[in-house]
């Protein structure tokens, strides 16, 4: 049953995102190891906001194509794009223009040229069929009210042969209704 | 749960290669939970709910070479 329309579920959700700051990184310090973190700007570090490290499991190469979706402040693109170079490329993509901002900056503070930052919908990817290697998305598949939607457009970007690493929180044991009905809720 | 969806979505060799329990001192450090909500889910949800919400995972899959037709989202 959904408690909130898609477009109450996109205002609540880009609502929390801009206003979300953060002085200490508490959640990428249980996220990523130290010296991933060495370098990166401080406001892409204190506003990580995901729940995994899909870009260590994504294995990438040198040369590869990246598209992070819900880049958030970019700590996930910024780690691809290290990795993916020298000649590889990373599209962060995030629905809150707060965010997008955000990403921009924290790639010219890490003189990354190598990120491309677009707005727009991870159910309505605003790429070529078939025009990335890897889709990493950390944390923020949950956030939409058509998940199916959402990966299909994954699915649809990726190349033949191309990989998916997806962190994400999953519901194990039914929530109460009162917590499912609270806008806060839809944040994470 | 989340594998399942990606492979009904088209994708092969999907596996689940992080699973964590996540709990309210975890959503606690996440910024975009105001204190008020996470008072809210202590008062609300069980005390042995509490250290494990939800689970986070890390779900790893493939396109596969010859992808036919299209999937329908």
């Amino acid at each position: 049953m959904a408690y909130f329309t898609v477009d109450q579920a996109r205002s609540i959700i880009r609502d929390a995102y801009t206003a979300a700051a953060a002085d200490i990184p508490a959640v990428a310090s249980g996220l990523y190891a130290a010296d991933e973190l060495a370098g990166l700007p401080e406001g892409a570090v204190s506003l990580a906001l995901g729940v995994g490290h899909p870009v260590r499991h994504a294995r990438l190469r040198s040369g590869e194509v990246v598209l992070d979706v819900g880049c958030g402040a970019g700590i996930d693109t910024l780690l691809a794009a290290r990795a993916v170079s020298p000649g590889g490329r990373v599209i962060g993509l995030d629905m809150t223009p707060a965010m997008v901002e955000r990403t921009r900056r924290h790639a010219a503070e890490a003189g990354l040229d190598n990120v491309e930052v677009r707005k727009g919908l991870m159910e309505a990817l605003p790429l070529a069929d078939a025009s990335v290697d890897v889709v990493v998305s950390n944390g923020v598949l949950n956030l939409s009210t058509r998940k199916s939607r959402a990966l299909a457009e994954m699915r649809r970007v990726l190349r033949a042969g191309g990989r998916l690493a997806l962190a994400d929180l999953v519901v194990t044991q039914a929530l109460p209704e009162e917590v499912l009905r609270s806008a806060p809720a839809l944040a994470g | 749960m989340l594998a399942k969806k990606v492979a009904n979505i088209g994708f092969e060799a999907v596996v689940m290669v992080d699973r964590r329990p996540f709990g309210i001192d975890a959503l606690a450090s996440y910024p975009v939970f105001p204190p008020e909500f996470v008072d809210f889910l202590r008062r609300v949800m069980p005390a042995d709910r509490h250290d494990e919400l939800v689970r986070s995972v890390v779900v790893l899959a493939r396109k596969p070479e010859d992808t036919g037709g299209a999937h329908a989202g």
